[in-house]
């Protein structure tokens, strides 16, 4: 994805399926790509972290992040990004225990986790709301 | 490194692959960190992902599992409540989606949690390899030799009802963690005493173990906090414990009656 399709949003971190800086939708379940040789997925749907935004308009996921201060370094972000909007899709009123779940193999080493976890669900009112 | 990666149609063109030096790949989630080590063997893959492995059946109390079914479809599936509680304690949300039921049974300890409750609920195996199809159960495939070319098809097991089945992991975290201790167990009631007890055990030995001296300690005896004190005391000659990066053995052996409790007792 990154060094054939350019798409470099999607971050290689580990390499071992720990950090989940690699997590794209995988047929829309969050899957670490970094365990996924390409050819097994041919034919599949693949959402990598650069799907989210219309052109430069953020979508509600990525903007209560930026809204609530929950990137720092940056690394993180795409995979928490794509693990929240897979949790979203699929319950789109989730508890903070549901949130805390569904990030649970994303590692943030600046954050400290709590803005994103407010962020993501903040981003949940705002779907609920505009829906 | 990866030299080249097959994709076939059927069980039966993955097991001829496997025969002329395929390595197996369910959800990757165990061979494909090895492989990303760059100092891994050259290794020709042969992907389960297409071959028709996957899917959940019930018929009556019996479930048959497709052994390419991912963690992620099993938790979410409202006819297998038991193991739904199972596959929440394993990894993370995007390992779930990759890593399969028939992987599990291969991932060494103290990882693999979903073999320990299917070994406590005496699961049984369709396989499929050169010589053709046959069935074996759990308890007996995991004490031999894995074999590189055949392929666990199917997973079948009895639903349990739901007072009979229990489970705890205890690991360092609450969630997306290895196990320090994992115990599941299908345990009948007589009134007050226990006439049926099956224990597996993860987290505690070099693989899933069934803890037979814990079974005899209960058989016949009241479930209650006197009893298993005994099955905790008794159940030290079920494990064999070992150092890793989550717990020492020393800790295990410790913390094993406890847990052991609390998975049978609630408390």
């Amino acid at each position: 994805m990154r060094d054939s399709l350019g798409l470099m949003g999607t971050k290689r971190g580990c390499a071992q399926g720990a950090c989940g800086s690699c997590t794209v939708l995988l047929d829309g379940e969050p899957v670490v790509s970094c365990l996924v040789p390409a050819i097994t997925v041919d034919g599949s749907s693949v959402q990598t972290v650069e799907g989210l935004a219309d052109g430069n308009d953020l979508n509600d996921l990525q903007q209560a992040f930026l809204d609530g201060f929950a990137t720092q370094c940056g690394f993180c972000t795409p995979g928490m990004l794509m693990s929240a909007q897979a949790l979203l899709t699929r319950n789109p009123d989730p508890t903070r225990d549901d949130v805390i779940e569904a990030i649970s193999g994303n590692v943030c080493r600046c954050t400290g986790y709590e803005p994103i976890v407010r962020a993501i669900l903040d981003a949940a009112e705002r779907r609920r709301r505009s829906s | 490194m990866i030299n080249d990666v097959h994709v076939p149609q059927s069980a039966e063109a993955a097991v001829q692959l496997l025969q002329s030096g395929g390595v197996l790949l369910a959800g990757g989630t165990s061979l494909m960190p090895r492989l990303n080590d760059h100092a891994s063997p050259p290794t020709e893959l042969v992907s389960l992902r297409r071959a028709g492995l996957s899917g959940i059946h019930r018929t009556g109390s019996t479930v048959t599992l497709g052994a390419a079914t991912s963690l992620s479809a099993l938790q979410n599936d409202e006819r297998v409540r038991c193991l739904a509680e199972v596959v929440r304690t394993i990894a993370s949300p995007p390992v779930r989606s990759l890593a399969t039921v028939g992987g599990n049974l291969f991932v060494p300890q103290p990882h693999g949690d979903l073999a320990v409750a299917l070994l406590a609920l005496d699961a049984e195996l369709d396989l499929l390899d050169p010589d053709g199809a046959s069935t074996q159960r759990l308890e007996a495939f995991l004490t031999e030799p894995v074999r590189s070319d055949q392929l666990v098809v199917r997973v079948r097991f009895t639903d349990p009802p739901p007072s009979s089945f229990r489970f705890l992991k205890a690991g360092r975290r609450r969630l997306n963690s290895a196990s320090v201790a994992t115990v599941a167990a299908r345990i009948e009631l007589d009134g007050p005493q226990v006439v049926a007890a099956r224990v597996a055990l993860g987290g505690l030995a070099p693989g899933v173990v069934r803890a037979r001296h814990v079974e005899a300690a209960l058989l016949g005896h009241p479930l209650d906090e006197t009893t298993l004190a005994r099955a905790g005391q008794d159940g030290l000659a079920d494990i064999t414990p070992r150092d890793d990066a989550f717990a020492s053995a020393w800790y295990r052996s410790r913390v094993f009656p406890v847990h052991l409790r609390r998975a049978l007792l609630g408390r």
